[in-house]
């Protein structure tokens, strides 16, 4: 469905996405990274609204930018918020089918069809600066599936949105993905994961990893997590940790002791145990990054060859 | 997927056509606000209050030719062209400011619908209040024949709306962020500076064709001192309604495939 090779998006000096090759096949996936990782950019190559500098995407087989062929076929929900007021959404979703080629009675018919879909019927003539930011989600999502792409691409679907709204947006897009292929961006390792989606992180313009969430989590698992412990006498916790099976190095940093092991559990029972039996005063333990800028950071050591 | 295409138009030269009407209809709606209908209202009423004082000034004896002069300096020109300064410069930075650029520039031949419809739906609402403003002009204007004049001041209205507006295309295509100051540049440059020089340079513009058809049609040509006949073009009228359709097919043409190779980076767009 989408080939991309060696693809390379600079704005002037500054890299967008950075000689990044993947194959994604008909299906869901997931493109997971931080703000600013080059997620909207390779979105915006795949669906048309950027050139490659170096490399190509082709997309059904076909460089997607100004190929009409091509975007008859995408639906694109971007992450940026509708800013017009007075327009309601039969309108914005009409305006959209028609300039996919539809005819003004169709794309009426399939503007309501939609907004039912998406659950927005009852405030489909409401203007969209009166509707909430889950409402307004679910307008932009209608107007980029009204016209029954075979690719819906969605940049932060779910940004802004109170849980509720969020479950029901997850529930809504996992149904359109049974039938259809799916790239959805986000910077929340769980709202990815919620959709039964392929993996691809990306990461200062760079694929960093790639797979099943499963797989990325087995990646993750496999390199060293950090444990941080702040105790009285760090140079003797330090000298207890090394002798913890399990313990790849040990460091000191800001008055406390910095532990990498790849299994940090383990690490928490004996390490301060050991501590506390020797009469030190362990004043906190931090468990490893889990978080996904952690995670991150972790997958670019990795990326880069560092071991810890 | 069955239904997927069921209801789609076959790619047609038709299909541009009515992606821009769509388009032109979506921004008219959009132009219905408030602020809109009131800078409308005043651009419709501020010839007419202008004629007004000038006839009080004169106390009621102004030349009916220069009335004229004076209508076709306030409408065709100036009301014509802030109107349009306000409808056609932002054509693209709204897009990219309200974050509904993404959504067209995904449709197949939504960069060029998008350019296009803009600029029917700024012709269109330019001309509305420029032809009220000339009935409400000419209802207090000292002029020999208001019917001929009205009939005039429409037809340049329309041409100086068609020729202005895809004149101010090209900045909105090529520095969205700054069209309005680059537009005024433009006005500036090309349809005052260059439209008066009686060179070749002056052929390309609209305002040479607008003074020249004016001349023509209020048969003032002969009444012209020599050295005011510098400024217009003796041509016959069709030549220059067919010179300002040819600016406006290469203006649109240039803009349209400038649009169609723009790129905005993401940071642009929010």
């Amino acid at each position: 469905m989408i080939a991309i090779h060696n693809l390379t998006k600079l704005y002037g000096s500054v890299i967008g996405v950075n000689d990044i090759s993947v194959d994604l096949g008909a299906g869901a996936h997931g493109l997971l990274g931080p703000n600013g990782a080059g997620k909207t950019t390779f979105l915006g190559l795949v669906t048309g609204q950027l050139r490659p500098t170096m490399g190509r995407v082709l997309v059904f087989g076909e460089p997607p930018f100004g190929n009409p062929r091509v975007l008859r076929r995408i639906g694109f929900c971007p992450a940026a918020d509708l800013g017009l007021g007075a327009t309601t959404p039969r309108e914005w979703v009409g305006y959209l089918v028609r300039l996919s080629g539809f005819g003004a009675a169709e794309a009426r018919a399939r503007a309501d069809r939609t907004l039912e879909q998406v659950g927005l019927a009852a405030a489909s003539c409401r203007p969209l600066a009166t509707l909430s930011k889950g409402m307004r989600q679910r307008a932009k999502l209608a107007g980029a599936i009204a016209h029954d792409p075979d690719l819906l691409v969605l940049d932060e679907p779910f940004d802004g949105l109170d849980p509720v709204a969020r479950h029901d947006l997850v529930e809504l897009v996992r149904s359109w993905a049974k039938t259809r292929s799916l790239i959805v961006a986000s910077h929340l390792l769980h709202e990815v994961e919620a959709l039964d989606a392929g993996l691809a992180v990306i990461l200062g313009g760079r694929l960093v990893a790639s797979g099943t969430a499963a797989e990325i989590r087995d990646l993750v698992d496999s390199m060293p997590a950090e444990v941080r412990v702040r105790c009285d006498e760090p140079r003797r916790f330090a000298a207890l940790a090394c002798g913890v099976e399990g313990v790849e190095s040990v460091r000191f940093d800001l008055g406390g002791v910095v532990v990498a092991t790849r299994q940090p559990t383990l690490l928490m029972e004996q390490a301060v145990i050991r501590a506390l039996d020797a009469g030190l005063s362990v004043q906190e333990v931090v468990a490893a990054d889990r978080s996904l800028e952690g995670i991150f950071g972790r997958l670019v050591r990795l990326h880069r060859g560092v071991k810890a | 997927m069955s239904d997927s295409t069921a209801g789609i138009r076959e790619p047609s030269r038709f299909a541009l056509l009515a992606s821009a009407w769509t388009v032109a209809a979506f921004q008219l709606r959009r132009l219905l606000t408030r602020p809109r209908l009131g800078l409308a209202a005043i651009g419709a009423v501020f010839p007419a209050a202008v004629m007004l004082a000038a006839g009080r000034a004169a106390r009621g004896r102004l030349d009916p030719d220069l009335s004229v002069a004076m209508l076709y300096a306030l409408i065709p020109e100036a009301v014509c062209m802030l109107g349009l300064l306000v409808t056609m410069c932002p054509a693209v930075a709204d897009e990219l400011e309200r974050g509904t650029w993404p959504h067209v520039a995904v449709r197949p031949g939504g960069r060029r619908a998008l350019l296009l419809g803009t600029w029917l739906a700024a012709v269109i609402w330019t001309s509305a209040v420029a032809i009220l403003a000339t009935g409400l002009a000419l209802s207090v204007a000292n002029v020999t024949d208001p019917f001929a004049v009205a009939r005039i001041l429409v037809a340049l209205v329309l041409l100086s709306c068609a020729g202005r507006a895809a004149l101010f295309a090209l900045p909105a295509v090529v520095m969205p962020k700054r069209a309005l100051v680059a537009s005024v540049g433009v006005a500036l440059v090309v349809e005052v500076l260059a439209g008066v020089i009686p060179a070749v340079v002056n052929q390309a513009t609209v305002s040479l064709r607008l003074r020249s058809l004016l001349v023509d049609w209020m048969r003032w040509k002969q009444k012209l001192p020599t050295e005011m006949q510098l400024f217009i073009d003796p041509q016959p009228a069709w030549v220059h309604v067919l010179a300002v359709a040819v600016v406006v097919t290469v203006l649109l043409t240039a803009a349209v495939l400038i649009l169609e190779r723009r790129q905005f980076p993401p940071s642009e767009e929010i």
